[in-house]
Order: C-alpha cells, then sequence, then structure tokens
C-alpha cells in the first residue's frame, strides 16, 4: 500500500514540476509581459491542478475493481470524471484569481467564458493526466496476471507430477516383480505375460501427461493388465467383475483414473480382508451421462477417507474437474456394511 | 540349525523366500503362515527361533503380531518398497530385507544372526522352556517406537491398569501384560515381586535400604525407588541371604 501511494506522488510531483517548468521556460523565452505574474498564475493552476487530479482518482477509487468492467463502461466512467473535475479546477482557479486581482474582465457568456478563461488547457491536461494514469494501471495490472497465470501454471505442474508418481505406486511395483521372480520357475509362460502386463502398466503411466483423455476401452485394458498382475499376488482372494456397456468403450476419460481408483479398492479394501473379496467394475449410459462405478469388498474407515480426500481421491476430482468443469462428479461411500462404491458421472461431450 | 517361520499373506513371495532359504542349510523353514493370527498360532505350536515377517498383511501388520507375542524369536522383516515401513526400520534399527529380496542381503542378515547367537551362547539350554529367559526378547511399540528388549536390559516392571510399563535404558513403553501373567512366566531368580505394583530385576538394583514397618527400599540403576512390602521382605532376604 504505502508503496503504490508513493508511487503515485511521485508520479504526480514529477509530471506536475515538468508541466510548470516547460510553462515558465516558455514564458520566459517568449519574452512574455509580466513574467512575474505569468509565474504566480502558473503556481496557482498547477495547485489546482494537482488538487482535481487527486480529486479524481479518489472518486476513480470509489468504483472498486473499475478495472474488471468493460471498456465502454470504463470510457463512460473516466470520461465523466474528467470533464467534472476539470470543470471544478476551471472554477476554483478563476475563483482563487478573481480574489487576488480582483474583477477580470468577463466574457459575453458562460460558454466563452470557458474557452476565454482557460477551461480548454485544464480539460487537455486533465485529459493526458487520465492516459497517463490508466495506461499505468492497465500495464500494472497485466503483470500481475501474467504472474498468476504462472503460478497456476506451476501448479498445476506440480499436480501432474504428484499424480504420476501417486500412479506408479512402488508398493505395487516391487510386490509384482518378486511375484513374477517367483513365477520364473514355477510358470515360466504365466510369468512372461506378467511381464508383459507390468511393461504396459509402466508405459501408460508414463504417457498420462502427453494426453488429455484416452478412451474407456484403452483404460480399461490397463485396469486388466493391473488386477491380473494383482491377481498373480492375491490369487483366490481376489475376484473381478465387469459389467460394460459396449457403447460407452469409445468414450473418453482421464487417462489412469479408473485405475488410480481400482488401485485403491485392492489397497484399502481387498488387501486388508483375510478372505479377500471382489472388485465390481460396471460403466453405463444413464441418459446424456456415462456413469462408472468400481465396487469392493470392505468398508471406508471413518478417520481415513472422510469424503474421499486421499491423494488418489483428490487428483481425481480435480483432473474431471479440469476436464469437465462441475459437470462431472466424483464420490466414494459406503454402499453397505461389507461394500465400498466409487462413483464417476461424467457428461457426454 | 535354525527353526524358521514365514509368515507372509503372498504365497508367491513365500515360496519365493523358500526358494532363497534353499542356499542357507541351516535355516529350516518349519512353516508358514497367511495372516497375523495364522502366525501367533503356528508360533505358539512350532516355536521357531526366526521369523520371516511381511508387514503388510491383511487384518494386521506385522507390527502387530509382534507386539501379541509373550516372548519374540528373532526377526527378520520383509517388504516391498513402502515408505512407512522402511521409516520404521530405519528410526528403529530393525532388520530388514527388501522384496524382491537380493540373495547376498538374505545372506548378510543371516550372517548377523549368527554373530548375535555367538554373544548368546551363554544363554540356558535350548528346548521348550515354559520360563523366559533373560537372553529372551520381548517385542515393545510405543507410538512410532518400537524395540527388540532383552529382559536382562529391563530394570522394572510397573502395573499400570491391564498394562505394564517396561523401565528400560532411558524409555518407559507399555505392554499390554498384566503384571500377574508377567510374574508368572519370569525367572524368579531374577525377576522378584517386590510389591502389588512392581516387579524388579535382581540384577539391576544399586542400594538396599531398610524402610519402616520391617520393609525395604530399593533403588534401582535408574533411580527408582522401590518399596518391598514386609512380606516381601522377608522372601527377599532370604534370596538374597541378608
Amino acid at each position: 500500500m504505502l508503496k503504490q501511494v508513493s508511487k503515485y506522488w511521485w508520479g504526480q510531483l514529477l509530471g506536475w514540476s515538468v508541466y510548470f517548468l516547460v510553462n515558465v521556460f516558455f514564458n520566459f523565452t517568449l519574452n512574455k509581459p509580466n513574467l512575474h505574474a505569468a509565474v504566480i498564475y502558473m503556481i496557482i493552476f498547477t495547485m489546482c491542478g494537482i488538487a482535481s487530479t487527486h480529486l479524481f482518482r479518489t472518486l476513480l477509487n470509489k468504483f472498486r475493481g473499475w478495472g474488471s468492467y468493460n471498456f465502454e463502461k470504463q470510457l463512460v466512467i473516466f470520461l465523466v470524471l474528467v470533464v467534472s473535475t476539470s470543470l471544478v479546477w476551471y472554477f476554483v482557479y478563476n475563483l482563487v484569481l478573481d480574489y487576488m486581482v480582483g474583477n477580470r474582465p468577463k466574457g459575453k457568456n458562460f460558454l466563452l467564458n470557458l474557452v476565454d478563461r482557460g477551461y480548454l488547457a485544464s480539460f487537455a491536461i486533465s485529459f493526458i493526466w487520465w492516459v497517463i494514469y490508466f495506461i499505468w494501471h492497465y500495464v500494472d495490472r497485466n503483470r500481475t496476471t501474467q504472474v498468476d497465470r504462472l503460478k497456476l501454471e506451476s501448479t498445476v505442474k506440480e499436480l501432474e507430477l504428484k499424480t504420476i508418481k501417486a500412479q506408479l505406486n512402488p508398493h505395487f511395483i516391487f510386490n509384482a516383480l518378486n511375484s513374477i521372480r517367483a513365477l520364473v520357475d514355477e510358470n515360466p509362460q504365466r510369468a512372461r505375460t506378467a511381464i508383459t502386463e507390468l511393461s504396459n502398466i509402466l508405459r501408460s503411466s508414463m504417457a498420462i501427461e502427453k494426453v488429455e483423455t484416452v478412451s474407456l476401452e484403452n483404460e480399461l485394458n490397463i485396469v486388466k493388465d493391473y488386477l491380473a498382475l494383482e491377481h498373480i499376488r492375491f490369487e483366490e482372494r481376489l475376484q473381478v467383475r465387469y459389467e460394460i456397456d459396449p457403447d460407452t468403450l469409445e468414450l473418453q476419460v482421464p487417462p489412469m483414473m479408473l485405475q488410480t481408483l481400482v488401485e485403491n479398492a485392492i489397497k484399502h479394501g481387498i488387501s486388508r480382508m483375510v478372505s479377500g473379496g471382489t472388485v465390481f467394475i460396471a460403466s453405463r449410459l444413464n441418459g446424456m451421462e456415462h456413469e462408472i462405478t468400481i465396487e469392493n469388498t470392505g468398508q471406508l474407515v471413518e478417520k481415513n477417507v472422510v469424503n474421499g480426500h486421499g491423494f488418489g481421491l483428490e487428483s481425481t476430482r480435480q483432473r474431471l474437474s479440469l476436464l469437465f468443469g462441475n459437470r462431472a462428479t466424483f464420490d466414494i461411500r459406503n454402499k453397505n456394511e461389507a461394500t465400498v462404491e466409487a462413483r464417476v458421472v461424467m457428461p457426454l461431450l | 540349525m535354525k527353526k524358521a517361520l514365514i509368515i507372509d499373506d503372498e504365497r508367491l513371495a513365500r515360496s519365493e523366500l523358500k526358494k532363497l532359504l534353499a542356499d542357507h542349510p541351516e535355516i529350516v523353514v518349519v512353516g508358514e503362515a497367511v495372516n497375523a493370527k495364522d502366525g501367533i498360532e503356528k508360533i505358539e505350536n512350532l516355536h521357531p527361533d526366526l521369523l520371516f515377517l511381511d508387514i503388510q498383511m491383511p487384518d494386521k501388520t506385522g507390527f502387530d503380531l509382534l507386539a501379541e507375542l509373550e516372548k519374540s524369536p528373532q526377526v527378520i522383516f520383509t517388504t516391498a518398497y513402502d515408505e512407512y515401513a522402511l521409516k520404521a526400520f530405519e528410526y528403529n534399527a530393525l532388520d530388514y530385507l527388501l522384496k524382491p529380496v537380493e540373495p547376498k542381503r538374505l545372506a548378510d542378515a543371516i550372517h548377523k544372526l549368527h554373530q548375535q547367537d555367538e554373544k548368546d551362547r551363554l544363554a540356558a539350554s535350548g528346548g521348550i522352556r515354559t520360563l523366559l529367559s533373560e537372553n529372551d526378547q520381548v517385542f515393545v511399540k510405543d507410538g512410532d517406537r518400537c524395540w527388540f528388549v532383552k529382559l536382562q536390559e529391563i530394570r522394572l516392571f510397573e502395573s499400570v491398569g491391564n498394562y505394564a510399563r517396561v523401565y528400560f535404558e532411558g524409555n518407559k513403553p507399555l505392554i499390554l501384560k498384566s503384571l500377574n501373567a508377567l510374574e508368572e512366566r519370569l525367572d524368579e531368580r531374577v525377576f522378584f515381586r517386590a510389591n502389588r505394583k512392581h516387579i524388579v530385576n535382581l540384577r539391576m538394583i544399586e542400594k538396599i535400604d531398610t524402610y519402616f514397618n520391617g520393609g525395604l527400599l530399593l533403588e534401582m540403576k535408574g533411580g527408582e525407588k522401590i518399596e518391598v512390602s514386609r512380606r516381601q521382605a522377608v522372601k527377599f532376604k532370604e534370596m538374597m541371604s541378608l
């Protein structure tokens, strides 16, 4: 605040002293008569100028956030203010002069008087002053919005990185590698497929930053690979069911979103049950909406996920809102005492 | 020879570890458990000397399992990369193996066990003991910190409701065991019931003073002052032949 004020006053002082000196210089070089009086008039005129432009600024600041008005509205406000403040300036100046010099010759009518007694000058100077003021603010605002935009961009980048990190769940990767190593002797054929599945998952989790959306079909392939690997680990403790409407396969979804939710279902649901459980993935059309649900055996623990605020869930929300704004919804709840349901509803693009 | 029990909820992880242990004939895998509950039962039945223990298991973690044991066998933790578990290991200086287990790391861990055995060579006879000897270790967990404590390092057990407070070095965490249950299992030549609330380690007594009513006042090596009731003081003097 203090810095702003001092900048403004510096500008005022600098501008007006330049104006004053230039005028005095011209009066001096052009050898005008009664230079003395002219300088005194000039001082008064300048004083009044400072006062009226300051009045202009004070009035303008009554319009909070004038910077965000549209251009026409700004123009109207400025013109009204410029005309009125320069009028004030003119009258005050003339009053002071009349008081000092006594009655000076008056014009025939009010309008001529205006022209005669320097209203044009005060208006022109006010106008120039306003233009400078406006440009200053315009530039300043642009600079701050640019800074804001950069900040926003870096936040988004950070979020992306975090998501990627969250998706390359190291615990899963090393567990998978461990089971694959065990499979090498036991079932070499299955071990080979498992390596393919794992590389598919790694590949797609690295591609996440390159694409905005993928088709549900692609996403499902990844999820199937992922579940196949988890099935090697959990064996009969993990059952999987699908109910996918074929019409939804072509629809676009955020990459790795379904994968994150399925991973959550296993990490917080199935892996905590001694006898394991079922993951049920469904995708259907609901009027003009695409609904995906992931159910898993287990229960949300209140303290862990109140309304789903784990990082995976948070990033799901954010990515949905980046893509669909507020037209997509995501919630996670206990469907009954043995099942958790996560539900994503997206508009058909 | 060491009897080992593998506790892990994944069959493949267990079979992989067994395969690796085949190179170490001195370790005999006597059983496998698929979760914490199963693990506790098998420990009671098979009396293993060594546990290979997974941290993340359904229902209860490996740490929970250890906290329920009366005495803990030697433990080597196994885990896939897991930030939380790694922190706990580093912080508490526990021995752990990362899955997939590197054969050399496994050999190192086993080697370390043998070195420890050398130190404990003076311990009591083998076989199944009902009493806890001073070389037995208990697993103690207190918030984020956990320890394997040898009984000989414990100065004092103090009754706190259903729990017992364990005094060793500068720590005094709680364990979920009643003082009476402890007394039954502790070797009375080492651990003495001084009064209703305290069991003291006789080798950790700094000073003995007479107290009114024919009782005694013991000052432990940690500075704790423990009163010995009159009835117990008679017993105490007999034992110490004062």
